[in-house]
């Protein structure tokens, strides 16, 4: 199977701070990655380097075959972004936000037309489009920034804390969507908190303090670690490592 | 990329539209300043109170008086008052203006004798009290010729061109169109772009394969638009409700407008990229602004200014499109006349523009 990311020693430093150190991962075609850590951990700056918005300080990088020092803008067609803060347009309707993106990608009109209909169908957001984005509860919210990000058909969906302030009953079925999405081919790329929704993925990196400190498929590190459960296995990991990394 | 700059267009107009803040500095801004300027900020100096202590109490000097009080410049209906009471009413600012005629005018006028009248001014506006000595002497003047049937060897036949009644009004409208262009075009592009980046729809954006063209593009017409209707609605009531004469063309007008644009879009966009909140772009383009509106001609003459301050203003884009405006609508002036202003606001436009646009691209990459 072929690689949608490969990153290979790479790192980001704000100053003297180095925010990603030397961190290495391949996800395959297709697949659920879950991209774990503490809150701090990196991530964030890890997928924003991944997508095309940050410089790397060092270390190399590929996303869908293409560089990301050098091929950022063929990245940006192949790829979907949910960044971790919401970022639609609040003053503006979930169609007219749809629309915009829609044409800010070239879709062809009459198509946009027709994946606006299907897309707000499948996520069960057809009776909250007309109303603005920042009136909506955050679960439609997140459905709706996911819908934006879809647009496009992407190969590989970059997933920033999206279920973050989502009841359980949301979440539950926000990831369903995501399997469906998987299923269809989609490669996704997903960080996230809540453990039970890591097990929910093919294989998961732990990040702490800018490194990645293990990968693996969720049920292996908790054979691995002797331990019940992700929670678990999570937590003796980050003790192991200590305050200092 | 034109559909996605016209998407880009809409996206802007409807937030415009759906911000009942922005909505409020767009449509109420050149009213507010129109009436505000046009009305308070007045430089006519008329209605002038003035105390008259007349100690000769003769028919000539009475005759002086009312002379004196029969244009629209003095007012001299206070009650005749003795020396102390003017100088109380002059401390007190009840009067800008106390005339004292000596005992003995009338006789030393009959026998060809010369005259000292005294005229106290108060100086604290500098500017008016300049205007009030300048209407007292003509009108005495004037009553000289009269009474003494004698005129000086020079006399001064004065012409006011391009305003003959002196209005203030018609050169603050001008002035006011060239402003209000500048702060709102400036305002709207910094403030657009700083809100997308502290919202994060900027980063949003900066996912999809956009260009660095189309989003500058997208982010500038629609406030270029904006830009060219509150002039129109600023010059539409200048015309009607001002009544201001518009001695030049209106396509001359919006044409060099257009080419003035370039410098405060670029320096809108120049703002967004050095400031990361709003409150930053809005303090900036204020700065930028009043800098830019105090040394271009609008309140004081450039030439009144100090030798180092009126080198300055060269550097003020402003300045040239002040001069620009005031020519084509009260002048008429055309091309051949506005030659200089035209070539710098091309320097101008393109050196700034430019600038901001490689900064910007460059930030956004
Ligand atoms: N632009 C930046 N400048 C300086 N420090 C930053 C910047 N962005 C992130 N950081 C720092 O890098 C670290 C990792 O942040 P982030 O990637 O957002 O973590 P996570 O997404 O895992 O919570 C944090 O300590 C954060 O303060
Ligand atoms: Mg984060």
């Amino acid at each position: 199977m072929e690689n949608a990311v490969v990153i290979d020693r790479l790192t980001k430093k704000f100053g003297d701070f180095t925010a990603v150190d030397e961190i290495g991962l391949t996800v395959q075609k297709g697949e659920i990655f879950g991209f774990l850590g503490a809150n701090g951990a990196g991530k964030t700056t890890a997928i924003r380097m991944l997508c095309g918005l940050l410089l790397p300080t060092s270390g190399s990088g590929s996303v869908g075959g293409f560089d990301i020092y050098k091929e950022t803008e063929r990245i940006k067609k192949s790829i979907g972004y949910m960044s971790q803060k919401f970022s639609l347009y609040q003053d503006l309707t979930g169609d007219e936000n749809l629309w915009f993106y829609g044409s800010v990608y070239q879709i062809p009109r009459r198509d946009l037309r027709k994946r606006m209909e299907e897309l707000t169908e499948t996520l069960g957001l057809s009776e909250f489009t007309n109303r603005p984005a920042g009136s909506l509860p955050v679960g439609w919210r997140q459905r709706l920034a996911l819908a934006t990000a879809l647009l496009h058909r992407p190969k590989i969906l970059f997933l920033d804390e999206p279920t973050a302030g989502i009841d359980p009953v949301f979440r539950r079925r926000f990831w369903e969507i995501l399997y469906r999405l998987a299923d269809e081919g989609t490669t996704l790329f997903v960080t996230t908190h809540y453990m039970d929704e890591a097990e929910f993925c093919r294989r998961i990196s732990i990040m702490h303090q800018g490194k990645i400190i293990e990968v693996g498929k969720p049920q292996d590190l908790i054979a691995r670690y002797d331990q019940p459960n992700l929670q678990e296995t999570f937590i003796t990991l980050i003790s192991q490592e200590g305050g200092n990394g | 990329m034109v559909r996605t700059i016209l998407a880009l267009m809409k996206k802007e107009f409807l937030q415009v539209i759906r911000d009942s803040n922005m909505l409020r500095m767009v449509f109420l801004m050149p009213i507010v300043q129109l009436f505000l300027l046009g009305y308070v900020a007045s430089t006519d100096v008329k209605l002038i109170s003035t105390a008259v202590y007349d100690d000769d109490r003769s028919g000539l000097s009475r005759e002086y008086v009312r002379s004196l009080s029969a244009g629209e410049y003095f007012i001299t209906d206070t009650p005749e008052i003795s020396l102390l009471e003017a100088e109380r009413g002059f401390r007190e600012s009840r009067y800008e203006v106390a005339l004292i005629i000596p005992r003995g005018f009338s006789r030393k006028l009959q026998e060809s004798k010369q005259v000292k009248i005294g005229l106290m001014v108060d100086g604290t506006n500098a500017n008016s009290a300049s205007i009030a000595l300048g209407y007292a002497n003509v009108i005495t003047r004037q009553f000289n010729e009269r009474v003494t049937g004698f005129s000086p060897p020079i006399t001064l036949r004065q012409k006011r061109l391009y305003n003959p009644e002196g209005e203030s009004v018609y050169f603050m409208v001008p002035g006011i169109v060239a402003t209000l262009l500048t702060m709102i075009t400036m305002l709207l592009t910094s403030m657009a772009i700083v809100r997308e980046r502290e919202i994060g729809t900027l980063e949003q954006l900066m996912v999809t394969p956009i260009s660095a063209t189309a989003l500058i593009l997208g982010k500038t017409i629609p406030f270029a638009l904006i830009g060219f209707l509150e002039m129109s609605v600023a010059l539409f009531l200048g015309v009607t409700w001002f009544r201001i004469p518009f001695a030049g063309s209106w396509g001359l007008l919006y044409a060099l407008s257009f080419l003035f644009l370039f410098t405060t879009l670029g320096t809108g966009m120049f703002i967004s990229t050095i400031s990361t909140t709003q409150q930053q772009a809005m303090f900036l383009t204020w700065f930028f602004a009043i800098f830019a509106i105090m040394t271009s001609g609008f309140f004081a003459p450039i030439a009144n200014m100090p030798r180092s301050i009126q080198y300055l203003t060269y550097l003020n884009p402003l300045r040239y499109f002040m001069t620009t405006v005031r020519g084509i609508m009260m002048k008429g002036a055309s091309l051949d006349v506005l030659y200089p202003q035209v070539m710098a606001m091309i320097i101008f436009g393109i050196t700034i523009f430019t600038f901001s646009w490689l900064r910007f691209s460059k930030r956004v990459k």
